[in-house]
């Protein structure tokens, strides 16, 4: 095709792009910034680990174009790449503070998550997610899924707090892909072979139809071009993923027991509920549900949803928001009822971090946030990807970067599983996580099952691979290792605490609470972190700054 | 994976590095360095295992028929010998580009 964009590989994109003779290519492929996790897997690298940051100007306007190559690893996200944009991005808010306008451009081709590097892609999304909510404030950052791989997992939810998306009618953007939905939840469930489906519910053309997307464009170079300029003109709009109320009606609406189309969404949304429907509450039990319960000494929670419990105490004398996510075996959608993080649930927890932000703005003391963490998963559904259930996921996470970035201290206390969207959703926001050092605990971007269809090997060999890489192992002291907790809790019986088990605990947390910082660069500072845990994303940043200006 | 390297005598300079490619199925990415010395270095890594006469082979041709002092780095996802001394030719080019 002609002028096509999305036929270009990675670099190509940047340089048509950017307006002739503007182009500046950093940490490029001579700059020896590779991976190292691949080539122990026996995968081989790519000198620029996928990822192309260029620097240039767009109509005259300076920007600094982010593209992921969609032809190496599927776009997925690791450690190196992952921080050359969350890094790229932090540099950019920089200058935009300043005074120095520079638009930052994302080209999204990615299958989200590098399930070769699990736990980094993890973390450094939450890191990218949280520099796109700040960056936010000061420039458009634009978002261009313009297909081939499209766009999902953990990177669908950060395409989702862009201030604007632009994609073709050949891209796909969802939260879970098609197969890893029929791995999770069966061929009911969504049959990953029915291309019709797929398209209906994740295509270009239906995104833009639901209002998930703001322009649609053509495969063509200068329509690109021209979308980004109307994309920078535009008036400053509230996010999706801050327009709560009326994605909660079209929740609240939503029938989970049928097979909903394009065109139930689209009625649902121009009808505007405020009621609540009745839920039953099952008070199914949890490890969340237990940890809760003891931090907040009983409290009623204060949310009309059973699945999130919300409840505002004085924890040593410090007003602080409890919040967990919690099974209710009745809960309106079948596939959230184990205490995944379904439509429902993102959307909740949205809604409540913002009151908390709300409430508190322009008071000295700000309420402390507690997320308290045990989620096996994002919901696997049809009617969860076809009312975009990224958004919800987003929602949630730009809630709590919010909290942070209004200057409340975020803490996420990790006591059951913290697994992938649902982690990145109600956990991976909190400027400091502590654990219990506990043998059941998994921290991990997927379940082994789909992993090992996705990257195509047996649970043998993806098994073999996580004895040398940590980032990909599922226990809670491989993740330690990385850097990103404060602290391992020791001898506490998570599933069924003493009083002195709750005692310690709660003194650890109120230590991590009161840390004081508001960002989440605590996890490059931790010794595992600095030692190994964090050894490339360090360089990646230094190397960058120097080459920044 | 599978690493190796070849070297071949060598005498003439190249303008400058160049890059091309990706590390994408059936493709591969090569990067081009000068060097101080007299040879063609070849550094593989190889997703395909098995194919370490073939590559000989393709530089075997190639440096009969061109004279670089270089370090030629590349990272193959399963390109056949057609297309590696495709990218190689366009490699070569954009690193004599004046």
């Amino acid at each position: 095709m002609q002028n096509s964009f999305v036929e270009l590989k990675g670099r190509e994109r940047a340089l048509a792009l950017l307006d002739k003779g503007s182009f500046t290519e950093l940490l490029g492929p001579f700059d020896g910034m590779e991976s190292p996790h691949l080539a122990p897997q026996g995968i081989v690298p790519e000198s620029d680990d996928g990822m192309i940051i260029a620097k240039g100007t767009i109509g005259g306007q300076s920007a600094v174009i982010l593209s992921i190559e969609g032809a190496f690893q599927g776009g997925g996200i690791g450690e190196v790449c992952g921080t050359k944009i969350s890094a790229s991005l932090e540099l950019a808010l920089k200058d935009n503070k300043n005074g120095k306008k520079v638009i930052p451009v994302i080209i999204f081709d990615t299958g989200g998550v590098r399930l070769q590097e699990a736990n980094y892609g993890l973390l450094i999304i939450s890191e990218i997610q949280s520099a796109i909510v700040a960056l936010r404030e000061y420039v458009p950052v634009i978002g261009l899924i313009p297909g081939n791989v499209g766009s999902f997992g953990g990177m669908s939810i950060t395409a989702a707090l862009c201030s604007e998306l632009i994609m073709t009618n050949v891209a796909r953007f969802g939260l879970n892909g098609p197969e890893v939905i029929e791995q999770e939840a069966g061929v009911q469930e969504f049959n990953s072979r029915d291309r019709r489906l797929i398209w209906d519910t994740i295509g270009g053309n239906a995104r833009f139809e639901t209002g998930l997307v703001d322009q649609l464009v053509k495969d063509d170079i200068d329509e690109f071009k021209k979308a980004i300029l109307k994309a920078v003109d535009k008036k400053k709009a509230v996010p999706r993923t801050q327009q709560i109320g009326r994605f909660l009606s079209l929740v609240n609406q939503l029938d989970p027991s049928k097979r909903n189309s394009k065109q139930d969404i689209i009625k649902l949304l121009e009808t505007q509920i405020k009621e609540t429907p009745a839920i039953a509450d099952a008070k199914t039990p949890s490890r969340g549900r237990t940890w809760f319960k003891q931090f907040t000494q009983n409290a009623d929670s204060v949310s009309d949803f059973p699945s999130v419990l919300v409840a505002d105490i004085s924890f040593f004398d410090q007003p602080t928001r409890f919040i967990a996510v919690v099974p209710n075996a009745s809960n309106r959608f079948p596939r959230a009822a184990h205490g995944e993080v379904g439509l429902q649930e993102g959307w909740v927890l949205a809604k409540y971090i913002r009151q908390a932000i709300e409430e508190d703005a322009g008071k000295e003391i700000k309420r402390n946030i507690v997320a308290v963490i045990d989620v096996p998963s994002q919901a696997y559904g049809y009617n969860e990807e076809l009312a975009g259930i990224h958004y919800a996921c987003a929602a949630s996470a730009d809630a709590y970067a919010s909290a942070r970035l209004a200057g409340h201290s975020v803490t996420g206390i990790i006591v059951g599983n913290a697994i992938s969207g649902a982690f990145l959703a109600h956990g991976l926001q909190s400027s400091r996580l502590i654990a219990l050092n506990d043998k059941a605990i998994n921290v991990q971007a997927m379940s082994k099952q789909s992993a090992a269809r996705i990257t195509k090997r047996s649970i043998a060999e993806l098994e073999e691979a996580t004895r040398k890489v940590p980032a990909m192992a599922y226990d809670i002291h491989n993740y330690y290792s990385l850097g990103a907790l404060d602290l391992l809790i020791d001898g506490v019986n998570a599933d069924d605490p003493t009083p002195e088990n709750v005692k310690e605990v709660s003194l650890k947390l109120i230590e991590a609470v009161n840390a004081g910082d508001r960002t989440l660069s605590r996890r490059l500072q931790t010794e595992p972190a600095v030692s190994k845990g964090r050894v490339s994303s360090i360089k990646v940043r230094e190397k960058l700054a120097k080459q920044w200006n | 994976m599978e690493s190796f390297s070849f070297k071949y005598p060598a005498t003439k300079n190249i303008s400058q590095r160049a890059h091309i490619g990706v590390v994408g199925s059936g493709d591969l990415e090569i990067l081009i360095s000068p060097s101080e010395i007299d040879q063609t270095e070849f550094v593989i890594r190889t997703a395909s295992d098995g194919f370490k006469q073939t590559w000989k082979a393709v530089f075997d041709r190639f440096t009969a028929l061109n004279d670089f002092k270089a370090v030629i780095t590349i990272n193959d996802f399963g390109a056949t010998p057609g297309v590696v001394s495709l990218r190689l030719a366009q490699v070569i080019e954009i690193a004599n580009q004046n």
